[in-house]
């Protein structure tokens, strides 16, 4: 059985800022790292890899970006991928949700077109789109199950526990199918040295759009139906009243009868 | 050339009513409580005055006006000491908070090394914020017309290597306590990143002191200061070698510097240091497994003489705060964010090394080798370099202080006034076996609840003795005893790190005897004659 994990390399979000005056992100400074739903997507596989031997599963990494991103498939093989596959060209830069699906798309299906199931993060912690998967899934044709947390495999059909707003549902679907993975109360796993070391020697390939014989017309930014105009921080709020501290005594007497005169005193 | 002699310079007065002084001890009790603690809970705190000045003028004028009104005076800043330090018991209290800033960057051409200038308040994490983002603007550069700040933008990253695992410490805490902590194994004390200082003393004068100037001479220092000449004569104790931060610095031919650095402050307010800086390297965290101390105490003994690895630091959990951890585990596992830990696991220790995918391969190799000998092994290890795995890894080091102080705020609801009891003591390289054997061995006999992590790679761990009820704490109190006794026995100290304060004057005694603290107590006699500043820190006035 062959399990697809989507992974893509992501700057670790907290730590990035919005410049105002280009709207660009600023990443100086700020270290990538593998998208966290990502690696609950493969952790999600190598409990497979556990739980069904006798599946004899196969797990293939795949991402999309530039040649840095090998890191992230890097952590992939560490965390238990079998290979990794990078789609890295210039050609596919300027990307919207839809061309960047349509090369994964083509990606996997040159790849690895034998597959029995894709496991891919529910979104990314950086455009928080969660449209990639939704959208290779349609592209690839599979039926596809959202925001799981824990994934079981019965005989050629994929079970999904997955989060709904009230608890959890059970949904089923036969295989091929891609299934994207929330966070869940999955504490995340830690390679052994050993598993970093023997990362190092596993097959990690990178593959240019020509390579997969990608169209040029159906990827990058001209067959990229939405661009982002702007990117912001959202305005800090205004209004409010400001009490000067410089002297604590009126301050304190100032909180106190706002607190008073709204009603938050109990007196 | 260094010489011994070293003057006081004027600072400008300033009218003494334009600085903003706080008077009164309800309203600073009332109003002011957090300027009567600290970190080391000590309570009884109480100040008369307290003032936030702002420049060395306002320290200078601040400390005349006092000595006028006979008050004492106690420095604080971030308050995050645990030995009680900065608790004022009377007197004035000097809160430097608004002296906070980073004042330049500057290279030592000669060593070709960067320093930053800081005012005494600034924390450590402000420090290493500011450096690694390169915040400086061009007037900055030190001296101005130099262009430092463009050169040191271009250059790689850098940071401030001393890490006493609380970062909020302000940098002037951290000069008077000689800070230290897990990387203190391969880059050294606060003591070694110290260029220069600039001390207020008792008389209101600055000393400026650049590291290399004044070293003593004869055994002895001249500062003159106040119109007076004020002799120092060094302390003839011998210090041990392994990690240090109990009492006075003190060695025949020492540099002025180093006597003022760990002093707790009581010499003068620091105003000003330039502090090294150096390349940022990126490093692994790992953790690795054992079913037995014995195996955990060989594959330390063996990595830290690694010329190959050099490790950052080098810790060590026992079984008992495993067994913590287990537990904690089981019952809030996202609080210790990390796979389960195997039940037949007796010992841990977490080391960080260089990273580098060049050398990756061949470090393992060498690590595998080490582990394999110390009956272990690479599969047995968790391993990460990416950072924000590497802060996972760090917040796993600290939770078992966590929990314990967790537990103990749980137990205070019996017994308020039980409290843990830390140890701090280092020992010499050949002595750890012993010394961890004596810990386990002593405190298994005597049926305390304990757990053991901490330094290992300096011989420098934490016992915290969790007492139940009050004569768990009574018992717990001997014990120290007796370990401070076994620690200087081994040729190390009595407080490794956190410092002597006001709660480990005895220790002190153990250490250096009754002759050795009196001779600390000259040289405080000396430059400070009416125990102005930092009464009750390392030792009480009183001769004894």
């Amino acid at each position: 059985m062959k399990i697809v994990v989507l992974a893509k390399q992501v700057p670790e979000a907290d730590k990035v800022a919005v410049d105002p005056e280009t709207g660009t992100l600023i990443r100086e400074g700020v270290t990538s790292i593998l998208n966290p739903y990502c690696e609950y997507a493969l952790d999600q596989a190598a409990k497979l890899k556990v739980d069904y031997p006798e599946l004899e599963i196969e797990v293939i990494a795949i991402s999309m970006g530039p040649p840095q991103a090998k890191m992230a498939l890097l952590r992939c093989l560490e965390l238990g991928a079998d290979k990794g596959y990078l789609l890295s060209d210039r050609k596919f830069a300027g990307s919207d949700v839809w061309a960047t699906s349509t090369a994964i798309k083509e990606g996997v299906a040159n790849l690895v077109p034998e597959f029995d199931l894709i496991l891919a993060g529910k979104q990314a912690i950086d455009g928080d789109t969660a449209q990639v998967p939704a959208e290779i899934a349609e592209q690839l044709g599979v039926p596809q199950i959202t925001y799981g947390v824990d994934v079981k495999i019965n005989n050629k059909r994929v079970e999904v526990k997955r989060e709904v707003e009230t608890g959890y549902q059970i949904l089923s679907a036969r295989m091929p199918a891609l299934v994207t993975m929330s966070k869940g109360n999955n504490i995340r796993r830690i390679p052994s040295m050993r598993a970093v070391l023997d990362a190092r020697k596993k097959p990690l390939e990178v593959f240019s759009a020509d390579d997969l014989n990608i169209d040029e017309e159906k990827i990058g930014l001209s067959a990229s139906p939405t661009q982002v105009d702007k990117i912001f921080a959202p305005p800090s709020k205004t209004g409010g009243e400001i009490v000067d501290g410089s002297d604590p005594k009126v301050a304190a007497r100032k909180l106190f009868e706002y607190l008073k005169v709204n009603g938050f005193l109990r007196m | 050339m260094s010489e011994n002699i070293i003057k006081a310079l004027e600072l400008e007065e300033i009218p003494f009513e334009e600085i903003r002084s706080i008077q009164g001890e309800i309203i600073i009790t009332d109003s002011y409580p957090s300027y009567l603690v600290d970190e080391s809970k000590i309570s009884g705190g109480k100040a008369e005055w307290l003032f936030f000045p702002n420049t060395e003028q306002e320290i200078s004028t601040i400390i005349k006006k006092m000595r006028e009104e006979k008050q004492k005076i106690t420095i604080s800043a971030a308050r995050t000491g645990i030995v009680g330090s900065a608790v004022p018991f009377g007197g004035a209290v000097i809160a430097l908070e608004k002296m906070d800033k980073i004042i330049g960057i500057g290279l030592d051409e000669d060593e070709k090394r960067w320093f930053v200038r800081v005012q005494p308040a600034i924390s450590l994490n402000e420090i290493n914020d500011f450096v690694k983002t390169k915040k400086f603007i061009v007037s900055q550069s030190i001296p101005k017309e130099e262009n430092y700040v463009q050169q040191f933008c271009e250059d790689c990253a850098y940071h401030y290597p001393v890490d006493p695992t609380e970062m909020t410490a302000s940098i002037g805490g951290t000069i008077g306590a000689n800070a230290s902590g897990a990387r203190t194994f391969k880059y050294g004390a606060t003591r070694d990143w110290i260029k220069r200082l600039r001390v207020i003393l008792a008389t209101g004068e600055v000393l400026e002191i650049p590291r290399g100037k004044y070293k003593a001479k004869d055994g002895r220092f001249i500062i003159q200061s106040g119109g007076k000449d004020h002799i120092i004569e060094i302390p003839n104790y011998e210090m041990p070698i392994a990690k240090n931060a109990a009492g006075l610095f003190a060695e025949p031919d020492m540099d002025l510097i180093d006597l003022f650095i760990g002093s707790e402050g009581i010499f003068g307010v620091i105003t000003e240091a330039d502090i090294w800086i150096k390349e940022y390297n990126p490093h692994m965290s790992n953790v690795a497994f054992f079913v037995n101390e014995k195996d955990a105490i060989n594959f330390v003994k063996k990595i830290r003489s690694s010329e190959k690895l050099k490790p950052d630091f080098i810790e060590y959990f026992d079984n008992n705060a495993l067994t913590l951890l287990r537990n904690k585990q089981k019952e809030d596992p996202k609080f210790v964010n990390m796979p389960p830990i195997r039940e037949d696991i007796k010992t841990a220790i977490s080391f960080d090394v260089f990273y580098s995918e060049e050398y990756l391969v061949d470090y393992f190799t060498e690590i595998e080798q080490i582990l394999k000998e110390s009956n272990s092994s690479l599969e047995d290890t968790w391993s990460a370099y990416e950072e924000r795995e590497i802060d996972r890894f760090k917040h796993f080091r600290h939770a078992v202080p966590e929990i314990v102080n967790n537990i103990i705020a749980d137990r205070k609801k019996q017994y308020p006034s039980i409290h843990k009891l830390g140890t701090d003591m280092s020992v010499e390289d050949q002595h750890l076996a012993d010394m961890m054997e004596f810990y386990h061995a002593t405190l298994t006999e005597a049926g305390l609840e304990y757990v053991v992590w901490g330094h290992i790679g300096d011989n420098h761990v934490h016992v915290n003795i969790l007492p139940r009820d009050m004569n768990d704490l009574e018992l717990g109190k001997q014990l120290y005893k007796k370990f401070a006794k076994k620690a200087v026995e081994f040729g190390g100290s009595v407080s490794a790190e956190h410092g002597i304060g006001k709660i480990k004057h005895e220790y002190l005694e153990i250490m250096y005897g009754v002759e050795g603290v009196n001779q600390m107590r000259a040289v405080k006699n000396s430059l400070d004659p009416d125990n102005v500043f930092n009464a009750g820190n390392i030792f009480v006035e009183e001769k004894s």
